[in-house]
């Protein structure tokens, strides 16, 4: 494995050396309405397999704040270690029954609870056992060629080999499915291609964190 | 019998300097801190069956609310907290008053996650104190709960409480009769769907069942004279009012819409409807509009 991310890490370093040489995609994902949509992540597979090798760093993070996952949506590399430190006041338990990652992190407290590794690509939907309104996603990318829209609806993916592409666009409220917004693409040096989608997003439902008295919520 | 404003003053008082006192502590721990609002019109506050005895009266509701939850392994937690409450009368200024109250609460998830089932039991002590002192009373509530959210649209859960509420008792009006008026028992169920519309709404709807004791204020009639197993002077509703005790049956319901403008916030807009049939034919209806507003500032 670490061979690999040598290999892959020298790759990145060849690439990056050759002045010019590298592509760039943009994207901006909007709604039917024209509202620019954040927490996208666009993906973007070559269709050449070498172009794929590309080194990530080792972990990422999605952190908790104010008893939310921070970020709402966090893309990763498939293999990638994910720390969850709490930066609460009170404890998390945070879990995942989706099929992508099965997994449960025992209630735990600042930043001891041990990184998890998300070794198969797809979605895992991300919770709390303690607060049920807490939801989270990581987006587990078999490519290593992703970004996230920021509020502005835009992402940009850099340092990418020129080639021919597959990109595609994920939300968590998308209503029609991942690959039906698959394209292709061709990226080169010359300048930086932009890609736009128009996505039907479906309310995105979430347990209420206040409920009220007559309520049976928290706690 | 006076009006014991300096009574509920001082309680109310003293919890605001217990809560004040213990904000710096509050802030740093796991403590969570809770208000809330309301605004309320209750069309039958004496719940009176003959029209002349049916007084109507708003309230402004306060609410300030203090938990801590300690989850004992995967599936049980304890909810320890407490509520000090003011509410205020628009009219009826003698049924002002000020409430707080202690609660701990065993709850247990079958599974993980927000969609797995849950029952919880509970109890809670609290004094209310009001402005006309002779209401004043402890009390207590046993509950058991127990629901399950079906998917992000669709949560039902059920509630039994037994309330009691101990008042002293006051002088006998009429020979052999009770005086003890005030203090009550009573079985409580209700059912509750709550129905997510989007991501910040949600409507709720509540079937209400309760037996027990009810307390009726009204002139002196002979229909109900002849009923209650306690009687006692009730001026808070005016010289001529008395509080009859008697056993009734109550169905109901609670509708309403809640939008939560923050994720921190909840505002709600809603209805309860509650008949009761009580002892000796004595039937009365009540119907309570409200606004709520709820904040949770952690």
């Amino acid at each position: 494995m670490n061979r690999l991310l040598a290999a892959a890490a020298g790759l990145m370093l060849l690439w990056g050396a050759q002045p010019g040489g590298a592509a760039e995609l943009r994207a901006l994902v909007k709604d039917h309405r024209g509202k620019l949509i954040a927490n996208a992540v666009i993906l973007a597979a070559p269709l050449d397999a070498k172009s794929a090798l590309r080194a990530k760093p080792p972990a990422d993070a999605v952190d908790q704040v104010d008893k939310q996952f921070v970020p709402y949506v966090k893309p990763v590399f498939v293999g990638s270690k994910v720390l969850f430190p709490n930066s609460d006041h009170v404890r998390h338990q945070v879990y995942s029954f989706s099929p992508a990652k099965r997994f449960e992190l025992p209630l735990y407290a600042g930043t001891n609870a041990q990184p998890v590794v998300f070794d198969k690509p797809g979605v895992v939907v991300l919770g709390c056992n303690i607060h049920d309104w807490m939801v989270g996603y990581i987006y587990v990318s078999e490519t290593p060629f992703f970004a996230k829209t920021e509020a502005a609806g835009t992402a940009a993916i850099d340092d990418m080999p020129p080639g021919e592409y597959t990109v595609r666009v994920w939300h968590p409220s998308m209503e029609q499915g991942e690959e039906t917004t698959a394209r292709r693409v061709i990226l080169n040096a010359d300048g930086p291609s932009t890609v736009e989608w128009e996505l039907s997003l479906k309310p995105a439902l979430r347990v209420p964190r206040v409920t009220g008295s007559a309520s049976a919520g928290y706690p | 019998m006076g009006r014991g404003r300096s009574s509920a003053a001082t309680l109310g008082a003293i919890a605001a300097l217990v809560v004040l006192g213990a904000m710096p502590y509050i802030a740093r721990s796991d403590w969570t801190l809770g208000a809330a609002a309301a605004l309320r019109h209750d069309n039958n506050v004496g719940n009176a069956e003959s029209p002349p005895d049916i007084v109507g009266d708003s309230t402004i509701d306060a609410r300030l609310s203090i938990f801590q939850l300690f989850p004992l392994g995967e599936s049980y937690s304890v909810t320890v907290g407490g509520d000090l409450n003011g509410e205020a009368f628009r009219k009826l200024t003698g049924l002002n008053n000020a409430s707080l109250d202690g609660t701990i609460s065993l709850k247990k998830k079958w599974g993980l996650g927000a969609f797995a089932p849950w029952a919880r039991a509970g109890v809670s002590v609290g004094r209310s104190s009001y402005d006309y002192s002779y209401r004043n009373a402890w009390n207590y509530r046993a509950t058991l709960a127990s629901g399950r959210r079906i998917d992000e649209r669709w949560n039902l859960w059920a509630e039994y409480a037994f309330d009691r509420r101990v008042a002293s008792p006051r002088t006998e009006e009429v020979p052999g009769l009770s005086g003890d008026a005030f203090s009550q028992d009573s079985h409580n169920v209700a059912v509750n769907v709550e129905y997510s519309l989007n991501e910040s709404t949600f409507l709720a709807l509540g079937l209400l069942g309760r037996r027990g004791d009810v307390v009726s204020t009204a002139g002196d009639s002979e229909k109900i004279t002849y009923a209650p197993r306690a009687l006692a002077e009730d001026p808070a509703f005016g010289p001529e009012a008395y509080a009859y005790k008697l056993t009734g049956t109550t169905y109901g319901f609670r509708v309403g819409v809640n939008y939560a403008p923050t994720p921190h916030s909840l505002l709600g807009l809603g209805i309860e409807r509650l008949n009761t049939h009580a002892d000796g034919g004595n039937s009365y209806t009540k119907s309570v509009p409200e606004i709520t507003w709820d904040y949770r500032f952690r």
